[in-house]
């Protein structure tokens, strides 16, 4: 009797160890770990993406491994490695350039792992190598941008620009969108175009030395690759004498809190948005990627375009 | 030990072990192995064959660009080039072999022998007029950024077969690993520049150069000869790294390597070489970039900091490795 | 850099004819001007609007303030055989203190700090802090001889991190009339940085010139066993240095701060050690250590930054703009070599005779 007992009461503490250990397994299963390469920490746009990215994780209970990679594509390259390394069950890539990823991405794909691009993509042979890119469409930013300012100005303006970094991707595209949209407005011509490097400081610098050309009058319109160069610009025009959004209609690309506040000032007259907030949506593209479902190649993530009556309303409940 | 208190200013490094000359060498392999240690211990996954190896393999184009550093600093002098170098070397050979169709094999004898030109007229310049190295180099820094991005502010990327092909060769080297050719060459160079280093006339006239360059004068060695050729090296390693960047990244990118050569003098100075000259080992700069690969590795296994921490802890543990090497080896390493 | 024995010391920033090195960036600077003269219409237009004067000339000297201040404290760091790479990171720590001392963000680590009504407390606590990092490269040089590249290498990497804190990685912005006067108000009918630039000058070369301090600065770059024999000591010598090193990037920091009214702790001082090193270097103090030059470091600045405004005010692409800027460097270079010089005259010797 007690032989039976005994042997009973082990099944069934056996059964129960059992179990607990596969739920204990399973459960671990469940707890996605990501890793994600981020360019770097640049700009307030790239914190922000950060953040969210941080945020989603954390809600969705994933556990996420987090590269900073300085700008610099040999440090994305040895973050994809660790990760591989780790075994994590997905990568979320922001490929700071287009090319140069087919070896370390061909060594993710032997692994088994999938690879999101987020915010930008690349340029590759096998389109195999990664699973989907989410994102904003960076050309039609500067596309958008172009055409804004074409109605705005009805179709006639001398444009200063400034440019992004030199060769890098937001700089390439956000210039081919903007020259795609002009090309249907031949009054529209840009007079000079400079990189201003994204950054506030080089923007002032440089429109400073836009206004003080030869040229430098006839001025009227301002397409700033990106909001802090922007802002820095509209500073340069105020200490040249003029009134910036009425002197020289500013368009830049973006939709950074700061901008919100030029457009309500009325010191900037749009800023076409470039959405930083994709953790949902990237996350979404992640699970589905781990569990095998099919889905799009490229999910872009849809940009507004903020005129001044625009910006007034929305201001408040801008989070970046 | 007594006979080596005597030969202890000798500008010829000991081969003995163990010898007073060897102990920064020590210290610092010593901090670098408690370095990987520490970061196995904390780490699941880090103690591994694949991360071992893409130590090599990651830092490769580093490495080689410091080893090619490492006889100029022994010399007294610096090269600043060495990361626009790279990026030009690497966009030269992108666009040569995808828009001009050049074969690879002779794009890239261009591509080696351009730097090797490139650097030996940075040494007749350095040597013949007397000028600073930090200033011409620097000039050199921006000229070749300037002329990568002139060739081509967009990426390239490379569909030729033979880099394609060599991007994912390897080499076997016993015990299952499987080195890839990146990494391979990098140690292939390290062995190479150890024995002209400790073996050859003119590793010791490099010593003698740095350690004090009018006695060596003095002492009739051929120190212009020497003074352009470690320059001629320097410029050929970095073109070199730079083809080797390219079959790591199998592209062609003029903004690759910014801020690069910062990295290769950090290498150099924490394996133990004095920037003034006359001290240090080759080996030692390998040291060096490993222990920077070991703390990128660790930070990415680590996936928590944020950009602040990042770079902190970055600094932090550079510190740390600096003061642990001054701990353990007795005595002066000099000064600057 | 190679440490010359006791009779062969480097020497002093003039040719044996006794032109002294400053003559070429000099030169070099006036050609410039001349170029600009000629090919660049109104780079020599003043006007006058307000009571202050405006043109391209006096947007060279107010750009080119915080290199022109980087280069003073790094000039002094140089001739005592030193480096400092870390000013970019200072600017940027002090000027995100100053900014998160005159917002106080709520998550700011500063935020118990209230001092947003004294503009004096604010600019004090802010160039204390640059002080304290100063101190910091001093005593790691100094105290635990670590070689100064990699010594202030740390702070480099480590700066633009700790720079984040005051602001929680938030690029705050800022409307301080008070603060803003830094940057962009006017003094004289110059632009308030020139002036600061100006009295940070004359304190530099009252320190230098007026005491002992200079000669003992000197003293340890070229020689430093001598110096301790002399009663010297290399290491408070090296540590002051480097504090005023650390005060200088702070008030540039500070400049560059109020002129785009935010605390941008990326892009703050990027790059710009290399701008003053190289000014420092143009100007005829020697990388090795040893004789400085003030005047030369200052010069070197400006010829820097009349370089970059030439090129932006013609319209030149980034990548022709580091092309031009590399050969000026190597021509600067070559001008003040004395073989340079007289391989050049003998060419024309030989053709005259």
């Amino acid at each position: 009797m007690r032989n039976q007992m005994n042997r009973s009461l082990l099944r069934t503490f056996t059964i129960a160890l059992a179990s607990m250990v596969a739920i204990a397994t399973a459960a671990r299963a469940d707890d996605l770990v990501v890793g994600f390469s981020q360019i770097g920490a640049e700009s307030a746009w790239r914190t922000a993406e950060t953040k969210s990215m941080k945020d989603e994780a954390k809600k969705r209970g994933i556990t996420l491994k987090f590269s900073d990679a300085q700008q610099k594509q040999e440090n994305q390259i040895k973050a994809i490695r660790s990760f591989i390394a780790q075994q994590v069950n997905a990568i979320v890539l922001a490929p700071v350039v287009e090319t140069g990823w087919e070896p370390v991405l061909k060594e993710a794909k032997a692994a088994n792992i999938p690879v999101i691009l987020a915010d930008r993509t690349i340029t590759v042979d096998d389109p195999s190598l990664y699973v989907t890119f989410v994102g904003t469409d960076l050309v039609a930013e500067g596309r958008m941008a172009g055409e804004w300012l074409a109605k705005d100005t009805g179709g006639k303006a001398n444009i200063a620009e400034l440019q992004g970094t030199t060769g890098s991707a937001p700089a390439i595209d956000r210039s081919k969108g903007f020259r795609e949209a002009l090309a249907n407005y031949p009054d529209m011509k840009i007079i000079m175009t400079q990189t201003g490097e994204f950054t506030r400081a080089k923007g002032k610098e440089v429109m400073e030395a836009f206004l003080k050309s030869p040229d430098g009058k006839n001025i009227n319109a301002l397409f700033a690759q990106n909001d802090d160069m922007g802002l820095g610009a509209i500073q340069a025009i105020e200490e040249a004498g003029l009134k910036p959004g009425v002197d020289i209609k500013i368009v830049s690309i973006d939709g950074v809190k700061g901008a919100f506040e030029a457009l309500v000032a009325g010191k900037s007259n749009c800023t076409v948005e470039c959405q930083p907030l994709t953790g949902p949506a990237v996350f979404d593209a992640v699970e589905k990627a781990v569990k095998g479902i099919d889905q799009p190649k490229k999910i872009i993530v849809k940009d507004g375009v903020f005129d001044q009556e625009a910006a007034k309303a929305a201001i408040d409940s801008r989070q970046y | 030990m007594s006979e080596t208190l005597v030969y202890a200013q000798s500008p010829v490094p000991r081969r003995l072990p163990f010898s007073r000359q060897q102990m920064p060498l020590l210290a610092t392999i010593l901090v670098c192995t408690a370095l990987y240690i520490g970061a196995c211990v904390t780490f699941r996954g880090f103690f591994s064959k694949d991360v071992a190896v893409a130590f090599f393999g990651d830092n490769a184009f580093l490495g080689i660009a410091a080893l090619g550093l490492t006889p100029v600093i022994l010399s007294g002098g610096i090269d600043l080039s060495v990361g626009s170098m790279v990026a030009c070397a690497n966009i030269v050979l992108a666009t040569l072999v995808e828009n001009h169709h050049v074969s690879a094999s002779v794009a890239i004898l261009l591509v080696l022998a351009g730097g090797a030109l490139f650097g030996c007229g940075t040494g007749m310049l350095i040597h013949f007029f007397d000028l600073t190295p930090f200033l011409i180099t620097l000039g050199g820094l921006f000229a070749l950024r300037g002329g990568a991005l002139l060739i081509s502010t967009d990426q390239i990327a490379i569909t030729n077969d033979t880099i394609v092909k060599l991007t994912t060769a390897t080499v076997p080297i016993g015990f299952g690993v499987q080195l890839p050719i990146t990494a391979a060459t990098f140690i292939a160079l390290a062995i190479v520049l150890i024995f002209v280093s400790l073996y050859t006339s003119f590793g010791r006239n490099v010593y003698a150069v740095g350690g004090n360059e009018a006695s060596a004068v003095l002492m009739g060695l051929p120190v212009g000869r020497t003074k352009v050729l470690v320059y001629t090296l320097s410029g050929f390693c970095s073109a070199l790294a730079g083809v080797v960047y390219t079959l790591y990244t199998s592209s062609g990118d003029a903004t690759a390597a910014k801020g690069m050569e910062l990295d290769a003098i950090a290498a150099v100075v924490v394996g133990g070489t004095l920037l003034s000259g006359g001290v240090g080992q080759v080996i030692g700069t390998c040291v060096g970039v490993l222990v920077f690969g070991i703390i990128a590795s660790a930070i990415n296994f680590q996936g928590t900091l944020d950009p602040g921490w990042n770079r902190i802890v970055i600094g932090g543990l550079l510190l740390a490795f600096i003061i642990l090497q001054k701990i353990i080896q007795p005595g002066k390493t000099g000064h600057a | 850099m190679t440490t010359a024995p006791l009779d062969y010391a480097p020497p002093p920033p003039r040719s044996p004819r006794g032109i002294p090195l400053l003559v070429w960036p000099i030169l070099v600077l006036a050609l410039l001007l001349i170029f600009n003269f000629f090919f660049t219409p109104g780079f020599f237009h003043l006007t006058v609007r307000d009571g202050r004067v405006y043109g391209s000339l006096i947007d060279i000297l107010r750009r080119g303030a915080p290199v022109m201040l980087l280069s003073l404290g790094m000039a002094l760091v140089i001739a005592t055989g030193g480096i400092d790479l870390s000013v970019g990171a200072v600017m940027a720590i002090t000027g995100t203190i100053a900014a998160a001392l005159i917002v106080r963000p709520d998550d700011s680590p500063l935020a118990f700090i209230n001092v947003t009504h004294s503009l004096t407390l604010i600019i004090l606590l802010s160039l204390a802090a640059a002080a304290i990092a100063g101190l910091w490269n001093g005593l790691l040089v100094a105290l635990l001889d670590i070689q100064p590249i990699v010594a202030t290498l740390i702070l480099m990497v480590a700066g633009r991190g700790i720079a984040r804190f005051p602001t929680s990685g938030q690029i705050v912005t800022f409307e301080h009339p008070g603060f803003e006067f830094l940057g962009t108000g006017g003094f004289l009918g110059l632009p308030f940085p020139v002036t600061i630039v100006v009295v940070v000058a004359i304190l530099t070369g009252l320190l230098t010139r007026g005491t002992a301090l200079g000669l003992f600065v000197e003293s340890v770059g070229n020689n430093p066993k001598a110096a301790r024999l002399a009663g010297v000591s290399s290491s408070r010598v090296k540590i002051l240095v480097y504090v005023f090193c650390g005060f200088c990037a702070g008030v540039a920091g500070l400049i560059s701060t109020a002129d785009i009214k935010a605390a941008d702790f990326n892009n703050l001082g990027l790059y710009l050690e290399l701008d003053a090193i190289l000014a420092v270097s143009l100007g005829g103090t020697s990388l090795s250590g040893g004789r400085f030059s003030i005047v030369g470091a200052l010069i070197g600045a400006v010829l820097i930054q009349t370089l970059t405004t030439t090129i932006l005010a013609r319209g030149v692409p980034e990548p022709l703009t580091l092309v031009i800027k590399g050969m000026v460097v190597v021509l600067v270079c070559l001008l003040q070599s004395e073989k340079f010089r007289s391989r050049c005259k003998r060419l024309f010797k030989r053709g005259n005779s």
